[in-house]
């Protein structure tokens, strides 16, 4: 390195990470060791979540040996003059050096794998994430070396904040010229109450940055990882049978599951809906050249439709044993902690219904619509219900067994209907066109969820399937369709969905009838009088 | 405000010889002392809050001093608080954040400047100005021309901070020019040291009080006739001695370089690390920053001294003027300069650097090379050329590697924070009613303009949200609404806002979050703060304890409001309800909704020492979590589309039929209970559980669960 330039070092963080402390342990390590050094940083508002950086300066001569003389700080991190780049989280680190802060030639690169995703990733209606495997290529392909580790892990193992996990990282770098005591003395100096847990988590970073070897393992697990561990549930071997094997995999968790959700009738109805998409694929595709993917989705999307979520699903799923352990873990309750669980329910009269006969239901739900056009709010129930109490648990454990209503009421009837509308459109697709059928079928991706969720994304499939699969060519209804259904994921509105409809030259969906507020428009203020 | 600033007081009380340590802004501060003020006051935000913050809590060394630290109630009242200096050989000092603090006090300061000071008068403004700022981009500059009051803006480096604060009052004192020392954001927080002198307790303080009062004094009234005379002194007097001042105590800096004395670069103080850093970039300059080419380094940028200016200038090729935002002042002043005195050296600025936005060391280097390029061709504009494109081209690989641009990750509420359920309820309150307009302000609730609630029309200013629907309201079908913070409310909103709409009769909606402190400028007090007693004796520290002080209610209720509704935030549905009720209300007139819910970043700093306390010694402690089914979760994220919390994020489905991520809470979650409200008021999934998880639990509550966990074990399923 040229004695005469500072040693630059841009540290990425996310406000209320400790930032300002790690620049402050910096500094006072230069100083313990005896170099001049400079910090900075632009906390500002990002302090409340948002992402900020901090910027420091080390000369690589003694102060001792400078004769007095002063060297000048840069204040600002100057792109493509980076002697490293530390960071805490994945996306900023790719961030800066997608703002030119990293040079393969000079920069080393020490980055946590930990994802913090950003509001923009959560709230999409599908899956927004974006992909670490590519995050970390930016990484590789721009840096002189990089060390990368699960820093927040590392912090939590050790129970301190990540900017201790950090300075040890930058400690076992060899970035500057101090020893490692001088870090230690910096940390200690702090403060005495946290001193040795952030001691824990300098210690355990310098460490693994040491063991490059180790690293470089972790980093392939990270960019390519081993297929996860899936036991698939075992099915009787006559059922594999009549579909071909690559269906095998997700029909057995599709049949599974609808086992586990009605009985073994309906899983044997599963299976016959299955096998009209099969032979209409067959058809399409006789030599099998799709490797019968229109089966295998269809295996997956029918399943879960099948399997739709009511008040029954939901009070089995939240009465298991294996439910209770799960969450004692997630809450991290100890072992002589006392755990009190409440679940929150709010059934309106559409859940209900949904397990009455047909006529009854249809006057419940007249009732509550009556409700509504009178300004009322519809009719709900907010139920707190304590899981962990004999009254709550029962109650659960009566509802799940309400197996048998399910298959009498009013919505089992409404959804076999619809699924058989969709059923018969991957079909009639299929023979069509392969390409058109494997499109339809991945529209169950839209059904999910439930009351408004579930009843917008099931009228967005039917409207989507009555308008635009029987297009001209089963080639453009295809495209048709795969944007559709893109855009149907894209927001809640269905903004997007109704632009892509009227694009391919389909009408807009049925509007919404609601009930309309007239509020009075105050007149005019009078003038004052005085 | 529960932070701790013992650390930093300690700093302020180094004597002589001694060496401080620390953040630029704290260096600045401990100046203040060492130049013998007598009366601090001035306005939090960033970068300058730590200024106030320290000395409000220094206050029992202050009183040992006799110095008087007051927190005022916004920019205005901490500018009317120098009038102490225009009679009396007082030293003041103010801080607020520029431009928005500058733009507030502007009347008190023009009154200020119009008869001058006689003891010195400093204000100190954080430049917000660039990366990290989070105010309009504007320049302190114009205010200092257009009042005539000395800029200092010096280089970022402590002492010479430290030395422009001392000078900054005698040039005060010098001229009767009230002085700004503005320092940019990267300024306040640079750390570095510098040898301390000895603080200087002031002649006249809360300790040696004066006997009388001034002899009455027409001059020195910002009133005609005396302000015709006052605009005459100004040019005659004051701007003369103030160049006569900085020149004979060289405050600007003359950096004679040896190898390209033809040419020169004219340089604002605080852009002086940034330019030797681009010199480098361009091997124009050495690590210590002995530059090739002379520079005149401005640490005061107003006045400038023309025959300084003209001297550096006169025999040079080219002279390139440093000068960070719009529009050029000091190029301007230096061309007329030039012009007049005929001197015919080239000079460059704006046309070869940006005009708008922060001079960085890349964007100052690109100019310094096309500089360097016209007057120096040879080797070391290539090396830079190569260096600045490479950049371009990295930035251009990387964007074409990630197949779409990186989502942006701009500030949003805390964990637990009490503003975020109200704009949940306003979500909700709009599918019903269809959407309002939303007069926004500032404060931590501006981060609902981001996503995911895109809330909020117009931020006009702080605690202008009120006053900035009247215009909109009587035009809309709708009633609209005006968000403002309990800080915006006592800064400005009460009377731009409050009075205004009940003077005119006004129909309009105002929601207040009373969350207790100044948050987005670091929870300071206020008015309507809890009290320290009540903090005492509340059993559960854990509580909001806003609702102990009606300071606010009690005002509105003085001013005449009539229709006022107390909610608390986190009951989504009853805020909802409260929002339709003040949207459809046959009430004509403004309609008020106090909006309570302490800060949780100062409940957690209450919080946890408390529980740590309880823990320790072994008491009764319940820990609140909230949590997803990861089976029930149906993928949809609707939860997250109404909530934006940090700690409710995303996992891998587990359920290998399911393709999309399912919701999930980790860890960090304070148990707010808005994902449980969310869920009820909304509809949501039922996925939502919340978990009390209760550590050294009485000997009964154990019995009690083992006998109940029997039973409800022998009724679960596997």
């Amino acid at each position: 390195m040229n004695n005469d330039k500072a040693i630059t070092l841009l540290v990425c963080a996310l406000g209320g990470e400790g930032g300002g402390v790690l620049t402050e342990w910096l500094v006072e390590t230069a100083r313990h060791a005896g170099y001049p050094a400079q910090a900075t940083s632009i906390p500002g508002v990002a302090q409340r979540t948002g992402a900020t950086t901090y910027y420091v300066e080390v000369f690589p001569q003694p102060i001792a040996s400078l004769g007095g003389r002063r060297p000048v700080f840069s204040l600002n991190p100057v792109p493509g003059a980076l002697d490293a780049l530390v960071s805490s989280e994945l996306l900023e680190t790719a961030r800066q050096i997608g703002n030119g802060m990293s040079t393969p030639d000079r920069t080393r690169v020490i980055t946590s794998t930990s994802r913090s995703l950003t509001t923009i990733e959560r709230m999409q209606m599908g899956d927004g994430r974006v992909e670490s495997p590519d995050l970390l290529a930016v990484v590789k392909a721009f840096s002189r070396e990089h060390h990368v580790f699960d820093m927040s892990a590392v912090a939590k193992e050790c129970g301190t904040v990540v900017s201790a996990v950090m300075l040890g990282a930058i400690a076992a770098s060899g970035l500057f010229p101090f020893k490692r005591e001088d870090y230690e003395a910096a940390v200690k100096a702090g403060g005495a109450a946290t001193a040795a847990a952030s001691l824990r988590g300098f210690a355990k970073a310098f460490e693994i940055v040491g063991r490059a070897q180790e690293q470089a393992a972790y980093l392939q697990a990270v960019i390519a990882p081993p297929p996860a561990e899936q036991t698939t549930p075992s099915v009787p071997p006559q059922v594999l049978q009549r579909f071909p094997q690559p269906v095998h995999e997700m029909l057995s968790l599709g049949y599974a599951r609808l086992v586990d959700y009605q009985d073994a009738a309906y899983a044997e109805r599963y299976l016959q809906r299955l096998a009209q998409v099969l032979q209409a694929e067959q058809a399409a595709d006789p030599n099998g050249a799709h490797g019968f993917a229109t089966t295998t989705e269809m295996a997956r999307w029918l399943a879960l439709w099948m399997a739709f979520d009511d008040i029954v699903r939901v009070a089995d799923l939240k009465s298991r044993a294996s439910r209770w352990q799960r969450v004692r873990g997630e809450v991290k309750a100890g072992d002589d902690d006392l755990l009190q669980l409440w679940d929150h329910f709010k059934p309106g009269v559409p859940e209900f219904a949904a397990l009455l006969p047909p006529a009854l239901a249809q006057r419940l739900v007249a009732w509550d619509r009556r409700r509504a056009a009178a300004g009322r709010a519809p009719w709900a129930l907010p139920l707190k219900v304590g899981t962990h109490s004999v009254f709550g648990m029962l109650s659960l454990r009566v509802l799940a067994s309400c197996k048998a209503l399910r298959v009498r009421g009013s919505r089992f009837a409404v959804e076999q209907a619809m699924i058989d509308r969709w059923l018969q459109g991957v079909v009639d697709g299929s023979r069509r066109d392969w390409a058109l059928g494997h499109e339809i079928a991945l529209c169950g991706r839209l059904i999910k969820g439930y009351g408004a969720t579930n009843e917008r994304g099931k009228e967005n499939l039917l409207h989507v399937l009555d308008h635009l699969a029987h297009g001209e060519s089963p080639e453009a209804s295809a495209r048709a369709i795969a944007e559709a259904r893109q855009a149907a994921l894209a927001d809640e509105a269905g903004t997007a969905l109704d632009a892509t409809l009227a694009r391919h030259g389909a009408p807009p969906r049925p509007v919404k009838e609601q009930p309309i507020r007239f509020v009075r428009k105050p007149r005019p203020a009078a003038p004052h009088t005085f | 405000m529960e932070v701790s600033f013992s650390k930093e007081i300690e700093s302020l009380r180094l004597g002589e010889g001694e060496t401080f340590h620390g953040e630029g802004i704290l260096a600045i501060t401990k100046a203040l002392l060492q130049s013998g003020v007598a009366y601090v006051g001035g306005y939090q935000g960033a970068p300058v809050s730590h200024l106030l913050d320290v000395m409000v809590q220094a206050k029992p060394y202050m009183d040992e001093l006799g110095v008087h630290v007051e927190a005022c109630a916004n920019e205005a009242s901490a500018a009317a608080m120098l009038g102490a200096s225009i009679h009396y050989p007082l030293r003041g000092a103010v801080t607020w954040k520029s431009i928005v603090g500058t733009n507030v006090a502007s009347d008190a300061l023009s009154n200020l400047a119009s008869p001058g000071v006689t003891g010195g008068a400093l204000i100190v403004v954080g430049e917000d100005y660039g990366e990290g700022a989070s105010v309009i981009q504007e320049r302190t500059h114009a205010f200092a021309l257009k009042s005539t009051m000395c800029l200092l803006d010096p280089r970022p480096d402590l002492p010479v901070m430290v030395n422009m604060v001392e000078h900054g009052f005698r040039l005060s004192e010098a001229s009767s020019m009230p002085a700004i020392l503005e320092l940019r954001i990267r300024a306040c927080h640079v750390r570095g040291s510098f040898e301390a002198k000895a603080n200087q307790a002031p002649a006249i303080s809360t300790r040696e009080l004066m006997a009388d009062p001034a002899k009455f004094d027409y001059m020195r009234l910002a009133h005609p006739p005396v302000t015709f005379p006052h605009e005459k002194l100004k040019h005659e007097k004051r701007i003369p001695a103030a160049r006569r001042y900085i020149l004979e105590n060289g405050l600007n800096e003359l950096m004679t370089g040896g190898k390209h004395d033809d040419l020169g670069i004219i340089v604002q103080g605080g852009l002086y690390n940034a330019l030797v850093r681009s010199l480098q970039q361009l091997g124009l300059a050495d690590a210590f920053g002995e530059s090739d080419i002379p520079l005149l380094v401005l640490n005061v940028t107003y006045p400038l001294v023309p025959e300084q200016v003209a001297d550096f200038c006169v025999g040079k090729r080219g002279v390139l003027v440093v000068e960070e935002g719009q529009p050029e002042y000091i190029e301007q002043e230096i061309a007329t300069g030039l012009r007049r005195r005929d001197i015919q050296t080239r000079l460059h600025g704006k046309d070869l650097l940006p005009q708008g936005g922060e001079y960085s060391v890349e964007v100052l280097s690109t100019g310094l090379t096309s500089f360097a390029a016209a007057y120096l061709p040879g080797p070391a504009t290539e090396t830079a050329r190569r260096w600045l494109d490479g950049n371009r081209e990295r930035r251009a690989a990387v964007a074409a590697q990630l197949d779409k641009p990186l989502p942006a990750r701009p500030p949003g509420f805390c964990v637990g924070c009490p503003e975020r359920p109200v704009f949940s309820a306003l979500k909700l309150a709009q599918q019903e009613l269809g959407p309002v307009h939303v007069a926004a302000d500032i404060g931590c609730h501006a981060l609902g303009t981001f996503e995911p609630f895109h809330t909020g029309h117009s931020i006009l200013g702080y605690g202008m949200s009120l006053a900035s629907r009247a215009g909109v309201s009587p035009m809309m079908q709708r009633r609209t609404l005006a968000i403002m913070g309990d800080g915006g409310f006592w800064h400005n909103g009460l009377l731009t806002g409050v009075q205004s709409a009940l003077f005119n009769g006004d129909d309009a909606v105002l929601l207040i979050f009373k969350n207790g402190y100044s948050s987005a400028t670091g929870t300071q007090e206020l008015i309507s703060t809890p009290q320290d007693a009540a903090k005492a004796h509340a059993t559960d520290k854990g509580q909001s304890l806003v609702h102990t002080n009606r300071t606010i209610e009690s005002t509105l209720q003085g001013l005449g409001v009539k229709w006022m509704r107390t909610v608390h935030t986190y009951e989504v549905d009853k805020v909802r309800e409260t929002l339709k009720e003040a949207f459809t209300s046959p009430f004509d007139g403004l309609k008020v909704i106090v909006a309570e819910g302490e800060c949780q970043l100062e409940r957690q700093r209450r919080i946890k020492p408390w529980i740590a306390g309880l823990l320790k010694k072994g008491e009764r402690v319940v820990r609140v979590k909230y949590g997803v089914d990861e089976d029930v979760c149906n993928g949809d994220h609707a939860c997250i589309r109404l909530s934006g919390c940090p700690t409710l994020t995303l996992k891998d489905n587990p359920d290998p039929l399911k393709v999309d991520p399912v919701a999930t809470v980790i860890d960090g979650c304070v148990g707010c209970g808005l994902c449980g409200a969310n869920a009820h008021a909304a509809t949501l999934c039922p996925s939502f559980y919340r978990a009390e998880v209760i550590q050294n639990p009485k000997w009964h509550e154990r019995l009690w669960a083992s006998l109940r966990g029997g039973l409800v074990r022998a009724l679960q399923t596997a």
